[in-house]
């Protein structure tokens, strides 16, 4: 119990009580600042189910995960597995990926959106000779735009996972599976992967989440543009709380984008764990 | 081991006796006897200014000014400090927030001084609870210097009336080797919260006008709708972004190419100084007002604008009487002092609301609409439009813009957006 | 006997060749996929040492046709008040890097060792579950809360123990991972029938081989806390309490960013957490080594 307490007592605290207290503002119709709550019942979720806005939002917002959360622990796994083959220098390698994450989510962005809408543009310009336009400027290349800086920025941060993984598996038994005839590749996918599974459980269920909460970078990146296409769910439900002041509604719709979050993180929890027990 | 166990905790009962430590020297920050008075300031060009006039004020008044910004939303950044108990004495927010903050959270100004000095003071049932801090308005910004150079003869603003009057001075300007003449911000701000509202704030009645639309009327047709679209897709043509192009141009490209004179006009606002006075802008710049075929109301002498940033001084048991008394001192000082007014003109560079200020503003475009409203050749914003209108009509206007819908389709998302709309903000 | 021994020695001079070669590769790939990771940073390098007509004008080029340039340094600095914002920063994120490690390490081992409490089980649910509470749906209850019932907002006690109860909820969930696999319990029996309390025999046996982890919890926690924007926004209202991402907020205008400071800054705050980074990865070397000669 004492070692359990603090941590349990701050988490409560902090998460649990206001979350509860969050819960019910979503049966009032606060506008975020009024001093009086008034009580609506289920209206807001009423609202939140009819916002084709916010529908939308949440589909995109899982096409962008997909394909993020694959990318990021492809690239993140084969570079910790590069930078933990023994090569000359893999501690600078290591701390050179890593460098993205040393930028703030915000701070990010705006370098990024430097980098795509100028650095880019020029470069394509000298290759192609005529000026190109910037790939913010369409739907379908925000959404890459957004992608391929998430890659960017995650793919250090996991390898740092697996690195630790790569590290805990005990390479006694990989010497023991390739004398034994495996291949490497036979040794990886059969003693190596499976010997790393909590690493995996790890680095896809933060991918995943992250993704799916995705706020600092789609606003300083994209701010939803062009035409409101790249509107990531949590940014529509900050947007419906705070800047079209329907707090209720977008509070309500955040619970709705927790609940989607919180199964998708049990399912695969839980398909790690289920897992484990079988190797 | 052993070691290693005491190292551990040694280390704990450290960080445990420095976090309280820090604990206790955090709480005690409201030192000092005399009154202590927190503006929020929701205009980033002047932050610094404003840092260093609570400096000089605090110690010639008395009081202890400390002044807070945030780059969040203005409505966002006021709930979490209404949440939290923790209200600025005097926060700076945009007109539509004193109309939805201000019966509730702000005191009655009504008997203030200066409130007979201004026309831009916001009053909500009958009390004036807003104080205009400048006057910013919308309309063309033209590059002088620019014009001559590829046209040979003295650029003259008042020439120019019609959208047939821009149309021919902008072959001119390609006839003497501008390109494209013209630079159109994309952001869904300038096309559905500046440029868009014109075709309402140019209206006799804009909320009848409005109303209309809610109803269903046709706007596609509409006189002032259509001047001024005509007027738009000029603009547009002579974009040095095109088609999607025009979506991705950074708004900082654009001022640039204008300081420089590589384009000649810009569809803005007076703010747009702090932006193009980074890029060694000549000063013979200005503004004028939106050419358009149609001339009801005057528009084409008139600039579109008013008041822009209010303060209101909190009412909450939080700001205590003496506070509220500073903090009017403060809004007293700023409008009707002599320093107070040399301030907002010549070290914020703010045009000023109030009448009695007559100072002279140093920057070009803040000259332009002082001279407007000298004349009084302001038209009047609108401030009641909902909150999610300029994000939802940019969205749409974009698509206008970079080409993918027509006139039309625009007009009838207007005309959808007002329909679905509940209409409790409008009046 | 010889020729036997001859042929091994240049099998296992190929064998060595080839592993040359192979690391070879593996450096060239590494050090392409490097230098296009780096490469917006780098950007950022340059751009920070040049005016603002240039980062718009030129942003590609080193130095820019009004030369090189300090201001951007100086004038963050001085408008950010950059000592004082900093030395919040450290105070703030090793304290409550400290404290989630250690806190959560403990957690997480009882969660682990008595996996049939109902009470540890629902503990763990409940932190795995709060991962994914999008942020924005407990910013105001929580301002309400500890604000405008409680009153304890601006105070840097306030911020770390707040950093610590968001933060544990990941940390618990590494470290539940991390003893499962790498803690044989067999190692604790020893040391309890040696006579070690619990306490002991957590700090003694089980902590050491969670180093490569909690070095890894410390930095991912570090550097959100050094990061964070939105926490301390909401918590630390009195300017001398501020930290470095919230000073930095004032050069991020609504309509214009002046993003010279801003790289500027951005290059002035990571420099520590940069030096964090390279100490702490020599630990998680180190940590895994020791454990490996333990064992």
């Amino acid at each position: 119990m004492m070692f359990a307490g603090p941590a349990t007592i701050l988490f409560c605290a902090v998460v649990v009580v206001p979350f509860i207290y969050g819960l019910y503002l979503t049966l009032t119709s606060w506008d975020g600042i009024a001093n009086n709550k008034p009580f609506v019942g289920l209206q807001n979720y009423r609202d939140a189910f009819a916002d084709t806005a916010y529908w939308s939002a949440l589909g995109r917002t899982a096409i962008y995960s997909v394909i993020s959360v694959v990318l990021v622990n492809v690239v993140a796994f084969f570079l910790a597995y590069l930078v933990t083959s023994g090569i000359k220098g893999q501690n600078f390698f290591r701390a050179g990926f890593f460098i993205p994450n040393l930028i703030g989510g915000i701070v990010l962005g705006y370098v990024w959106k430097f980098v795509f809408n100028r650095a880019f543009v020029a470069i394509g310009t000298a290759l192609t000779g005529h000026e190109g336009a910037s790939l913010l400027g369409t739907t379908n290349g925000a959404l890459f735009a957004l992608i391929l800086v998430s890659v960017w920025q995650y793919a250090g941060y996991m390898m740092l996972i697996y690195v630790a993984g790569f590290m805990g598996v005990d390479d006694s038994l990989k010497e023991a599976a390739l004398i034994d005839g495996c291949t490497n590749g036979q040794a990886m996918r059969n003693v190596v992967i499976p010997l790393m599974r909590s690493s995996f459980v790890q680095c896809i269920f933060l991918s995943t989440t992250r993704c799916f909460m995705v706020y600092d970078l789609n606003l300083s990146l994209t701010k939803g543009e062009p035409f409101n296409t790249s509107v990531m769910a949590a940014m529509h439900v900050y947007n419906k709380a705070f800047v079209y002041k329907n707090y209720g509604v977008g509070q309500a719709e955040a619970l709705i984008l927790f609940i989607i979050c919180a199964v998708i993180g049990m399912i695969q929890v839980y398909v790690g764990k289920k897992g484990e027990v079988e190797a | 081991m052993l070691k290693d166990w005491k190292r551990w905790t040694a280390a704990a009962a450290a960080t445990v006796l420095a976090v309280g430590m820090l604990g206790a020297c955090g709480s005690n920050s409201g030192s000092g006897d005399g009154t202590k008075i927190t503006i929020f300031n929701s205009k980033s060009e002047i932050q610094q200014q404003l840092e260093e006039l609570a400096e000089s004020y605090g110690e010639s008044h008395g009081v202890d000014v400390e002044v807070y910004y945030s780059s969040d939303t203005v409505a966002a950044h006021m709930a979490t400090k209404y949440a939290a108990n923790q209200p600025y004495t005097i926060s700076m927010v945009d007109a539509k927030d004193v109309y939805s903050l201000g019966a509730e959270h702000a005191i009655d100004l009504s008997g203030e001084k200066w409130v007979s000095e201004t026309d831009q003071a916001i009053s909500v049932d009958g009390k004036v609870l807003g104080f205009p801090v400048s006057v910013e308005a919308r309309g063309l910004i033209y590059n002088a210097d620019a014009i001559k150079k590829a046209t040979g003869k003295d650029f003259k603003p008042e020439s120019i009336k019609t959208t047939d009057d821009f149309k021919n001075l902008i072959s001119d300007l390609k006839a003497g080797g501008m390109e494209s003449p013209v630079g159109v911000m994309k952001e869904d701000w300038s096309l559905a919260a500046h440029y868009l509202p014109q075709v309402y704030e140019e209206q006799e009645d804009p909320a009848a006008f409005i109303k209309s639309l809610h109803d269903g009327a046709d706007l596609n047709s509409n006189a002032r709708w259509t001047s001024l679209m005509d007027t738009f897709d000029v603009l547009v043509e002579n974009n040095y972004a095109k088609g999607d192009k025009a979506i991705s141009a950074e708004r900082e490209v654009t001022e640039q190419k204008l300081a420089k004179g590589e384009i000649a006009f810009m569809f803005g606002g007076n703010w747009d100084w702090a932006v193009l006075n980074q890029y060694e802008p000549t000063k013979n710049m200005g503004m004028m007002p939106v050419p358009q075929n149609d001339n009801d109301m005057d528009v084409q002498n008139k600039l579109v604008g008013g008041g822009s940033k209010y303060f209101f001084i909190d009412n909450s048991k939080n700001t205590s009487e003496a506070q509220q008394k500073a903090a009017k001192d403060f809004l007293n000082w700023l409008s009707m002092d002599k320093e107070g007014q040399e301030w907002i003109v010549n070290t914020a560079h703010l045009v000023s609301p109030f009448k009695n200020n007559t100072l002279e503003v140093a920057d070009p475009l803040g000259k332009s609409v002082k001279e407007f409203a000298d004349k009084n050749m302001l038209i009047n914003n609108y401030n009641y439009l909902p909150d999610d209108h300029y994000s939802v009509l940019g969205a749409n206007f974009q698509k206008y813009l970079a080409g993918q819908e027509d006139r039309a389709a625009l007009a009838g998302q207007v005309v959808d957006y007002w329909k679905s709309n509940d209409m409790k903000t409008i009046q | 006997m010889a020729t036997q021994s001859t042929t091994r020695k240049s099998d296992n001079d190929k064998a060595i060749i080839r592993q040359r070669i192979g690391h070879g590769l593996m450096i060239a790939v590494l050090a392409i996929l490097l230098v296009i990771f780096i490469w917006p940073f780098f950007m950022v390098l340059t751009n920070a040492f040049k005016s603002m007509s240039d980062i718009t004008g030129e942003p590609l080029s080193i130095v820019g046709s009004h030369g090189f340039t300090l201001n951007n340094f100086t004038s963050a600095m001085r408008k950010m008040h950059f000592w004082r914002v900093f030395g919040n920063s450290a105070l703030i994120t090793v304290s409550a890097t400290v404290l989630t490690v250690l806190v959560s390490a403990m957690a997480a081992y009882v969660i682990v060792r008595n996996p049939r409490w109902t009470a540890s089980k629902l503990t763990f649910a409940a932190m795995v579950a709060s991962m994914v509470i999008p942020f924005q749906v407990i910013m105001v209850p929580l301002v309400s809360v500890y604000g405008g019932y409680l009153g304890v907002l601006n105070s840097r006690l306030t911020l770390i123990l707040m950093h610590v109860g968001f933060s544990v909820s990941l940390a618990v969930f590494m470290f539940h991972g991390a003893i499962k696999t790498n803690v044989p319990i067999e190692l604790e029996e020893a040391a309890e029938i040696d006579g070690a309390s619990k306490w002991r025999t957590f700090w003694t046996v089980v902590f050491p081989l969670l180093k490569p982890t909690a070095a890894t919890v410390a930095i991912i926690d570090a550097m959100a806390f050094w990061n964070d924007y939105l926490l301390p926004s909401l918590v630390l209202t009195d300017k001398k309490i501020y930290t470095i991402p919230i000073a930095t907020q004032v050069f991020y205008g609504t309509y214009s960013t002046d993003i010279g400071l801003v790289m500027a800054a951005l290059l002035l705050a990571m420099l520590p957490i940069l030096i964090l980074y390279l100490a702490l990865q020599r630990f998680i070397v180190a940590g895994v080594t020791a454990g490996a000669v333990k064992g």
